[in-house]
């Protein structure tokens, strides 16, 4: 339940155009609109880059109420920086000005691009991370970084320390919740008083959590043991996320947005 | 019948601690199921994690199929058995049911095709096979246990060693996962040890061998055993419900004869009366 | 004070955060007489745990409302009225070692005691008569709970929570994991605490022996519903009705069952073992004559 509010590690299993793209195809093509992003500054560009993702939206068959919970935890933090920039920025014909405050015309449309640059990339995270399962995730990140094998960067290990820690995510959150309950039936008050009180009732909670955390590591390495895996390099896959004619498709529609984007910015 | 596993004059102890194996040695006959019981705290699990070769003996020598427990052999020493722990959780390692059967064959550089066969040949047969895209935490107690037997069958293991595997489960639970490693014993022709305190699934062992005080000692007689409660209870275990019955009938006048019967030699036993 | 506990037309909804929220509990009803020994049983999911956790107010109902004597529980209770309730009712959760924290034993037991505004030294003196009640060596008391066996931990998680001085005790599950001995020694040490101090027992269980050997009143969950209360023997009597219902059967009535399936019918209530053992050798009688 506390999970209810990320939308990390929230996948959504379905079997739309998005859902069947490989991992690393879309973590690419995510990298390379977050680029592109910043390199519209007009209305028509941004325009582009907001059909492009409502299309990409509507292609993953994932219902729009999600991307708005997507925004929600990060409203604030959204809402502070646009504000700075409303406030801050200099240029263009002043509007209204207290002290060192001022709000120009060019102000407000700058507000207001950072505001649909902020949109954007969440959005495109959130397609991400609702279509992608974190093991696939993991996979397609395993996939990107194998150059780096060459210079004995340990990728694989990374990999498979990524998925396992992944693995255990919803079951360290349901003991969170369980030794929460049961520390308040002990009379300790979550989430209100002061500072120090906040800092105090941690101890209840953190100390139960981290040894059972070690517990879980240690019996986890002894049945991998048991299992036959002695070292994370030298190990097949059962999965094998291959590079297919919709990544290449999909990937062609982002560039020729990109291009389109160059050619129609100031 | 041939020993599958000889374990010959081996000493343990944790650092730190007083030793709790001296001079401990027995044998496991091929295909059969031994159950080893013990008190909490005789060092049960540490006799499974020595036969694999996870924990090394301070002294002594292990046999698994002829073959020496050591550093060299660890890999087919792993090969050879099939460990399923306690908690369902720590031993659920892939991100999904099929990818956590998959661990073992990945770590024995299979290839992709041949893994996707067995995989499913395995879930098949511990009956998980409609639930291979699940996640862990969607699953009960007893399904992950399953995924953790199906895991090990799909590295063809001759010997599978329950580690009080059933403990945390429902009874229901329970049953069903000692239902299937019976079924699994007799279709891929498996030795069995389990080490529990579930008297069910100790009555259902060939042979029940006692850990008390570092040895292990084989209890030569079931009828003696089980209707001892107090040294029952003492072992860390409960009396089987049929001898409470028996017990009852005896003691109002029946004439039931003095030897251990499972509840189906009972039930036929009985249907004997009209 | 009189601590009956009804709760009426209550239903909790889980949001989860998709367009679908599932019904935990859906409107229930039932009434829990002061002092007596409830079992609640079910299958895994069939919102036993969702239930008992209303009871210590540790979640809000959706709808409906719940009273402990004269406390009640409606959607709208503040949060802070529910930290006194909680003192009433004590609960042992799942594997409730996993919630030991403190350096000593001694410490983790007085934990409760001190939240909810006792001294130290009276703290201390009850920590010291749960560790008693539950059969710790009062020497342990200085020991860290992280280097005692599991059983031991359990018992010192128990201490904690009956150091609370509950009125109402609620157990989810408290045996899971333990071997016969320690289960049968918790057990007894629960009905202890029910007999001598008056404790409203409520024990949330999968083991039906448990159930048919303690329990007053028996209350059957599943899909969230209450679908059935009684003592055990109305419960028991239908072994059809819990298999469907994916229950296991007390060792009796499962026996009673087995016969009954080769053609040996034992009537009669079958609680406990001298019954069916008294049965089973008149059946046999009669046919003889």
């Amino acid at each position: 339940m506390i999970m209810s509010n990320f939308i990390f590690g929230r996948y959504l299993p379905g079997n739309s155009w998005i859902h069947k793209m490989s991992p690393q195809a879309k973590l690419l093509i995510s990298f390379f609109f977050v680029l592109v992003i910043f390199l519209a500054n007009n209305l028509i560009s941004y325009a582009m880059l907001i059909v492009l993702i409502l299309a990409t939206i509507v292609l993953s068959g994932i219902s729009i109420s999600f991307f708005i919970k997507g925004i929600r935890p990060l409203l604030w933090l959204i809402i502070f920086t646009v504000l700075l920039q409303i406030l801050f920025s200099s240029g263009g014909t002043p509007i209204f000005k207290w002290g060192i405050f001022s709000i120009t015309d060019q102000s407000l449309i700058n507000g207001g691009y950072i505001f649909i640059r902020f949109l954007l990339i969440i959005m495109m995270s959130t397609v991400l991370m609702l279509t992608t399962s974190p093991l696939a995730l993991a996979d397609g990140i395993q996939t990107l970084l194998k150059p780096l094998k060459r210079l004995h960067f340990p990728v694989d290990t990374l990999a498979l320390m990524l998925s396992i820690a992944l693995r255990f995510v919803p079951t360290l959150m349901d003991e969170t919740q369980t030794i929460m309950n049961a520390q308040r039936a002990r009379g300790v008050d979550f989430g209100s008083g002061s500072i120090k009180h906040r800092i105090k009732v941690a101890v209840p909670l953190l100390i139960p959590l981290f040894t059972g955390a070690i517990t879980h590591a240690e019996n986890l390495s002894t049945a991998m043991e048991a299992r036959g895996f002695t070292d994370s390099e030298h190990r097949s896959k059962y999965r094998i996320y291959k590079w297919q004619k919709r990544d290449t498709i999909s990937f062609l529609v982002y560039i020729l947005v990109a291009v389109l984007v160059i050619l129609v910015r100031k | 019948m041939k020993n599958i596993i000889e374990v010959k004059n081996i000493s343990f102890k944790y650092p730190e601690q007083s030793e709790i194996f001296k001079d401990l040695s027995f044998e496991i006959k091929r295909g059969e199921w031994t159950a080893i019981i013990g008190q909490n705290g005789s060092g049960k699990s540490t006799i499974a994690k020595l036969i694999d070769g996870l924990y090394q003996p301070m002294s002594g020598e292990i046999f698994v199929d002829d073959l020496l427990v050591n550093e060299e052999n660890i890999n087919k020493i792993h090969k050879k058995i099939g460990l399923v722990f306690q908690n369902p959780d720590d031993q659920f390692v892939g991100a999904t049911v099929e990818d956590d059967v998959a661990f073992g064959l990945e770590n024995q550089l299979m290839s992709t095709d041949e893994m996707h066969t067995i995989v499913e040949k395995s879930l098949k047969s511990v009956n998980m096979w409609e639930y291979r895209e699940r996640v862990p935490e969607s699953l009960s107690g007893g399904q992950k246990q399953r995924v953790a037997i199906a895991g090990i069958i799909a590295l063809a293991p001759q010997i599978i060693i329950l580690d009080e595997s059933t403990s945390m489960l429902d009874p229901l639970g329970r049953k069903d996962i000692i239902d299937l490693i019976y079924r699994l014993k007799q279709e891929l022709n498996l030795t069995v040890i389990s080490i529990t305190h579930d008297i069910d699934e100790a009555a259902l062992a060939d042979r029940i061998m006692i850990l008390n005080q570092g040895q292990l000692v084989e209890a030569t007689d079931p009828n003696d055993m089980f209707s001892n409660e107090d040294k029952l209870l003492e072992l860390g275990l409960d009396v089987p419900y049929t001898v409470k019955l028996m017990d009852a009938l005896r003691q109002q006048g029946l004439d039931v004869p003095h030897r251990y019967m499972d509840e189906g030699e009972l039930v036929k036993w009985i249907t004997q009366l009209k | 004070m009189d601590n009956t506990i009804k709760i009426d037309h209550l239903s909790h909804l889980y949001d989860d955060g998709s367009n679908n929220p599932v019904y935990a509990l859906k409107d229930v009803t039932l009434t829990i007489k002061d002092n007596s020994y409830v079992s609640i049983i079910g299958h895994t999911g069939s919102g036993k745990s969702t239930l008992v956790q209303h009871i210590n107010a540790l979640l809000k109902p959706t709808t409906g409302e719940l009273s402990v004597g004269d406390f009640k529980i409606e959607p709208k209770t503040s949060n802070k009225n529910l930290k006194k309730f909680r003192q009433h009712v004590g609960m042992v959760f799942q594997f409730p070692e996993k919630q030991l924290f403190e350096e000593t034993v001694i410490k983790d037991i007085m934990f409760g005691p001190l939240n909810y505004g006792k001294s130290e030294s009276v703290a201390e003196q009850l920590a010291l008569e749960a560790m008693d009640l539950v059969g710790l060596d009062s020497k342990l008391a200085e020991k860290s709970p992280f280097d005692l066996s599991g059983g031991q931990k359990r018992r010192v998680a128990m201490a904690g929570v009956l150091a609370m001085q509950p009125e109402i005790l609620i157990l989810d599950e408290p045996t899971a994991g333990l071997d016969p001995k320690s289960h049968r020694e918790i057990m007894d040490l629960i009905y202890r605490m029910h007999i001598d101090r008056q404790m409203t027992i409520i024990l949330v269980t999968h083991q039906m022996d448990d159930v048919v050997q303690y329990s007053d009143q028996v209350v059957v969950m599943d899909h969230g519903e209450v679908v059935k209360v009684g003592n055990s023997t109305e419960i028991f009597n239908d072994p059809q009705w819990l298999i469907q219902h994916q229950l296991a059967l007390p060792s009796n009535a499962e026996f009673a069952y087995r016969l009954s399936q080769a053609g040996y019918q034992v009537p009669g209530n079958l609680d406990n073992i001298w019954q069916l053992a008294k049965a089973i050798i008149e059946v046999g009688e009669v046919d003889h004559e």
